[in-house]
């Protein structure tokens, strides 16, 4: 399995009434949507490997909206921050935190829905189609301005997913230091090999919910 | 003189109001033209601006219809408004020969909107029967008089 990912590191702050957080599969790679995505004039796409690798450190720091209706995308209420980005296998994980405090409808809705019921849709810009004609748009180069969160049913790609953490985010507090700060960090290849600046990007975290949460990443994402 | 300065300023008006329109028109061509060329430009150069990985809403449709259609309904009304102020303008106006008019004016008589029976009778009293009658026929015919 190769694995690729990212991370924003954010300084950690205990009991946080306002940071809930949550995992997600944002959209599958090198497989075409289920169905067409709005703006791709009725065709399906492919998102290549090669295309949300390179398109990785756009999607960190970008925010998750919602609608009101759970159909589609809401650029203006934005109640979310993806922190994290992998690409596991065919899968594009992300995490991040939802604005509980400021949005309680949305984590009501996440808490009420049936599981599974919950998709995550991305929005990008200036993507590269290598042929306009083909049937399947493959996308080959592109920048993540954005992601939502809907019905699975409503997404182009159906077998994404999104889910709230089962408790809030209540960790120590840490002082960030200079290379603690916020910084996109470093990609990490399959063999668990850390590239330079893994260390910003996954820095040691204090005992916690938090942490606990972040250890159990990877685990919930593999395959 | 009045007269035919209100009804120059109405031609006027009305001109113009066909320009806007004419202009509007052409400025919308323009508009779906340079969509049209954008559109084509992106076909050939592979590049899309934005793409949303959730399904196209019949939601949207739905409201870019009702908003056809109340712009449809708009302009109707508008049209239907813009209508019958004209026939109501055509029926209000007062059109009285030029030769009556100046007389009239002499006699005091500028303002021919409400012209009161006895001052006209007074302003006549200088006449034959018969140019009092075929004065107060014409001011009849123009509907100043009722």
């Amino acid at each position: 399995m190769k694995l690729d990912a990212m991370a924003v590191t954010l300084p950690e702050v205990s009991g946080h009434p306002n940071r809930s957080p949550f995992t997600g599969v944002l959209t599958l790679v090198d497989e075409p949507s289920t169905k067409p995505p709005s703006g791709a004039r009725g065709h399906r796409v492919i998102l290549t490997r090669g295309a949300a690798l390179a398109a990785l450190p756009s999607l960190l720091g970008m925010a998750v909206d919602y609608a009101p209706s759970w159909d589609g995308h809401d650029a203006r209420r934005k109640c979310g921050i993806i922190t994290n980005a992998d690409v596991q296998g065919p899968r594009l994980l992300v995490a991040g935190y939802l604005f509980a405090k400021d949005f309680p409808e949305v984590e009501r809705q996440m808490r009420q829905c049936l599981p599974g019921a919950m998709g995550m849709s991305w929005e990008l810009a200036d993507a590269h189609v290598e042929d306009m004609r083909a049937e399947v748009w493959t996308l080959t180069q592109a920048t993540f301005t954005g992601a939502a969160i809907l019905l699975r049913e409503k997404a182009a790609y159906r077998n994404t997913s999104f889910e709230l953490a089962a408790a809030r985010c209540r960790s120590i507090i840490t002082r960030p230091t200079a290379a603690q700060g916020v910084h996109a960090g470093a990609t990490k290849q399959a063999t668990g090999r850390l590239r330079d600046g893994a260390g910003v990007a996954f820095p040691k975290r204090e005992t916690g919910k938090e942490s606990t949460w972040s250890y159990r990443q990877p685990k919930t994402w593999s395959l | 003189m009045e007269l035919q300065t209100a009804e120059n300023m109405v031609a006027l008006t009305e001109s113009m109001e066909r320009m806007e329109a004419r202009l509007e028109a052409a400025a919308s061509l323009f508009e779906r033209t340079a969509a049209l060329m954008e559109e084509r430009e992106s076909e050939t150069s592979g590049e899309v601006r934005k793409i949303v990985a959730a399904v196209e809403t019949n939601r949207e449709a739905e409201l870019q219809k009702k908003l056809e259609a109340a712009e449809q309904q708009i302009a109707d009304l508008r049209a239907q408004v813009e209508a019958k102020g004209e026939a109501e303008l055509k029926s209000t106006r007062k059109t009285v020969p030029a030769a009556t008019a100046q007389f009239l004016a002499k006699q005091g008589l500028t303002a021919l909107e409400s012209v009161e029976a006895g001052a006209l009778d007074a302003a006549l009293n200088g006449l034959s029967l018969e140019q009092r009658i075929a004065v107060k026929a014409q001011l009849l015919r123009a509907g100043v008089v009722s």
